[in-house]
């Protein structure tokens, strides 16, 4: 999206030039097809190096975390609305960023693409258009983007950030409010199938933790895993602690999530991460009426409570 | 025990909060009131400072079930931490149920000091609830 | 070239054959991942790929392997060893690059000062047959660190793929042993030129890759070049990198137990992790991700050549195909090549 590349170019030169931010953090060309990689620019004359297109799927405001400088941040909506949860929890300061916000059209799921290929690898690609030609060697292929977007990117709700101090980029149409049919549709399952169905995900985790360190708001400077006084979870491949691991870290983010979808575009095993997540993203909206990011003034559902709160699960004889 | 073993008695964890459960429980106990006698009780000093990693960690230890009581809403002795509690459990209950944990296996109620027939209620019918479920298998944790 | 022709046809059958001796493990596919996996029929086979996401190190070193279970009672300590699979283990379909980390690893578990009985009875019992690339991805190094895509390091068999048939290149004696078993005839000359014209261009098709040349003195001396911090900020600490790469060794040793019964368990370790250097004083000498990334670059490209006298990578991509933000050390070793005023 070259327009879009300019106008962030063109922001960014400019708070470089008038010293408005020490560091501007967006994405630059990666060093394969399909990839675009996250940024740190400092210089002016580095400013060139920055893009914007279908492959930015990092969450950049993983960067931002106790960070003393002022940043400028490419945020796409998923990213702001990070930024805001992390404003919040007091992780960096509103006044020591600038958000050059990018109404998003999603992102495009390079392993799917891949797989479509069946094989063969993927030497080129370019965009436009909404479509990817994608060339190897001895062929030549194109593929509609909107096909091989990620599956968060699919249920978006909030693809025009939620704050920013300029957009570069006309508003991107919203989907209407997301119904967390994949949730109702896993919920309709039996407890058997349920249970199968992430056992077997969970078999394929290799505790690598790239699901935990792509999350922006995993900060904690110990987590719960490397805690050995006490060990709250084992470390190895056991089925029984790579369940607990997942389990627990979904709810360390319930109602601090923005379903960004870094955890599974990370994993290079392919879990069904997010499985999880939706599951409380949907129960935080049903039961407490909070959708996490989108404003900096709403207390997050596990700071705060009502009286009158739901207690339809409690056990009453 | 083995599964469908006759002679298999559940084993349940009750966290009970300090000032209203607990005094429940004791209350029971002195009014000579018979409830069943597979509950291990874990004082806490309010149902607000349960970690769910005591829900889960003892549910991988091969804990049949767990059960959590505080005060009722608006006589915590800490003023609000039943209130963060319920929040905390209710998202908790939802979560454990949807991975595939049977439903009853995790309670939370509400006993107050002077409920003593309550809590053997609440008790026996958390009780009876596990017992029909057998003994806990997803997420124990087994020897390598 | 002492080589023998496997036509394609036969090798279900040669699979087959090789389970009743073996067991057998090879690519397969599943969920769309491409892992070694124990095999129980030659129709689980999956050849069609460029190589497999999980390095077969786990088959002599196991992510999660318990070392022994201990139980205590009446002041009586026993000691219980797991009980280990009689049968010789062979790997079939595993890339040259792949087949050389294991002469890598065995440099680390089996060396002159140490070596590891757990990774050496599953070392010892293990037989390679490896498929040489005739399709080198992009992202593919070999050449780079002393290897290739028809390299015969690691392998006891080498399979040269000549269109509706195989080479069967003989390296070790285990491998000769494996074929005169079975009875495959002998390569011919016009055969043998195929597989020579195949391994040719393979060669010639991997990408430039690392440039070694004066590497490993440009590292050393630019250990507190701030160039690191640029090319590492991006990094997240993950463990992918460590985990998918097949050298990579480093490992914990844990104990679980409940009371005093329990079972000690070595476990893949990362020097990515952020603990991974934290001392009991707190002190901790790699705190942050430009420290942890350059160990790793020092590790593999200097200090295993310092000690062991080969380069630590075999140039197999896998870190470069799946890190999450797609850190290339292909990148930050040839920026650290090609700095200016460090010797």
């Amino acid at each position: 999206m070259p327009e879009v590349s300019d106008k962030i170019r063109e922001a960014a030169r400019s708070l470089l030039r008038q010293h408005k931010v020490d560091l501007v953090v967006g994405f630059e060309r990666g060093s394969i097809p399909l990839r675009s990689t996250p940024c740190f620019v400092r210089r002016e004359e580095d400013v060139d190096r920055l893009i914007w297109d279908s492959f930015c799927e990092n969450n950049l405001a993983k960067y931002l975390v106790k960070r003393a400088e002022r940043v400028a941040i490419v945020g796409k909506g998923c990213d702001v609305r990070a930024v805001v949860e992390l404003i919040k929890e007091n992780q960096i300061s509103r006044e020591q960023l600038f958000i050059i916000g990018v109404p998003c059209q999603g992102m495009v799921d390079r392993r799917r693409v891949e797989a479509k290929l069946d094989g063969r690898e993927i030497l080129e690609v370019s965009e436009t258009d909404g479509e990817l030609e994608l060339k190897g060697d001895g062929f030549s292929e194109i593929v509609s983007r909107e096909e091989f977007l990620y599956p968060c990117c699919k249920t978006c709700t909030h693809r025009n950030p939620v704050i920013s101090d300029v957009l570069v980029a006309d508003a991107a149409a919203e989907l209407d409010s997301d119904s967390h049919l994949d949730v109702a549709e896993f919920e309709a399952r039996s407890a058997g199938e349920r249970w199968e169905y992430l056992s077997r995900e969970f078999s394929k985790c290799i505790r690598c933790y790239a699901c935990r360190n792509a999350c922006p708001l995993c900060y904690c400077q110990e987590c719960f895993v490397d805690n050995s006084r006490p060990q709250w979870v084992g470390k190895s491949t056991d089925a029984s602690d790579v369940a607990v691991f997942h389990i627990m870290r979904a709810f360390h983010l319930a109602g601090r999530c923005v379903d960004c979808g870094a955890c599974e575009r990370a994993c290079p095993m392919g879990v069904d991460i997010r499985k999880l997540n939706r599951k409380l993203v949907k129960d935080v909206k049903a039961r407490f009426d909070y959708e996490t990011g989108l404003s900096l003034d709403q207390v997050a559902p596990l700071s705060t409570f009502r009286p009158d709160d739901p207690e339809e699960f409690m056990l009453d004889p | 025990m083995m599964v469908g073993s006759k002679d298999w008695k559940p084993k349940i964890l009750a966290f009970l909060c300090n000032w209203c459960s607990y005094a429940g429980a004791d209350l029971a106990g002195t009014s000579r009131i018979q409830y069943p006698a597979n509950v291990r009780v874990i004082r806490v000093p309010c149902s607000g400072r349960l970690n769910p990693f005591f829900i889960i960690a003892a549910l991988q230890h091969g804990i049949d079930g767990v059960l959590v009581c505080g005060c009722h809403p608006g006589e915590c002795h800490y003023l609000s931490g039943n209130y963060n509690a319920r929040r905390k459990f209710a998202l908790l209950k939802g979560l454990l149920e949807y991975i595939g944990l049977e439903e009853d296996r995790v309670q939370f109620s509400w006993v107050s000091a002077a409920e003593g027939v309550r809590f053997a209620k609440v008790i026996a019918v958390a009780t009876e609830k596990i017992k029909a479920l057998g003994p806990a298998e997803r997420l124990v944790k087994k020897p390598a | 070239m002492r080589a023998k022709i496997i036509r394609k046809e036969d090798i279900a059958g040669l699979l087959e054959s090789l389970m009743e001796e073996y067991e057998v493990f090879a690519p397969v596919k599943r969920d769309g991942l491409v892992l070694f996996e124990r095999i129980s029929s030659a129709s689980e086979v999956f050849l069609d790929y460029q190589n497999s996401l999980m390095p077969p190190k786990q088959l002599t070193f196991p992510q999660t392997e318990t070392l022994f279970g201990y139980s205590s009672a009446k002041g009586e300590v026993k000691i219980e060893v797991p009980h280990r699979e009689e049968k010789p283990q062979l790997i079939f379909g595993i890339r040259p690059c792949d087949a050389s980390s294991f002469v890598v690893l065995d440099r680390v578990f089996d060396g002159e000062d140490y070596k590891d009985t757990y990774y050496l009875e599953r070392r010892e019992k293990t037989i390679t047959v490896s498929m040489g690339c005739v399709k080198p991805r992009s992202t593919c190094f070999c050449s780079s660190v002393a290897g290739g895509p028809f390299s015969t390091e690691g392998s006891d068999l080498l399979l040269i793929d000549i269109g509706d048939k195989y080479i069967a290149q003989i390296v070790s004696d285990k491998g000769a042993q494996l074929l005169e078993k079975r009875r495959f005839r002998d390569a011919t000359e016009d055969e043998l030129a195929s597989a020579a014209t195949v391994v040719k261009a393979a060669e010639a098709s991997v990408g430039p890759g690392v440039e070694m040349d004066g590497l490993k003195d440009k590292l050393d001396s630019s250990f507190d070049d701030p160039i690191w911090h640029q090319l590492t900020e991006k990094c997240l600490s993950c463990g992918i990198c460590t985990f998918l790469c097949p050298t990579c060794h480093c490992f914990d040793i844990v104990d679980e137990a409940v009371d005093s019964n329990g079972e000690r368990i070595r476990i893949w370790d990362s020097c990515q992790f952020p603990l991974f250097t934290l001392q009991a004083s707190g002190l901790n000498p790699r705190p942050t991700v430009k420290e942890r990334f350059r160990q790793r670059m020092m590790h593999k490209f200097s200090y295993f050549l310092d000690k062991y006298s080969r380069v630590g990578c075999v140039g197999c991509g896998r870190c470069i195909t799946e890190c999450p933000v797609n850190l290339d050390l292909r990148q930050v070793l040839n920026s650290v090549s090609r700095l200016e005023g460090v010797k």
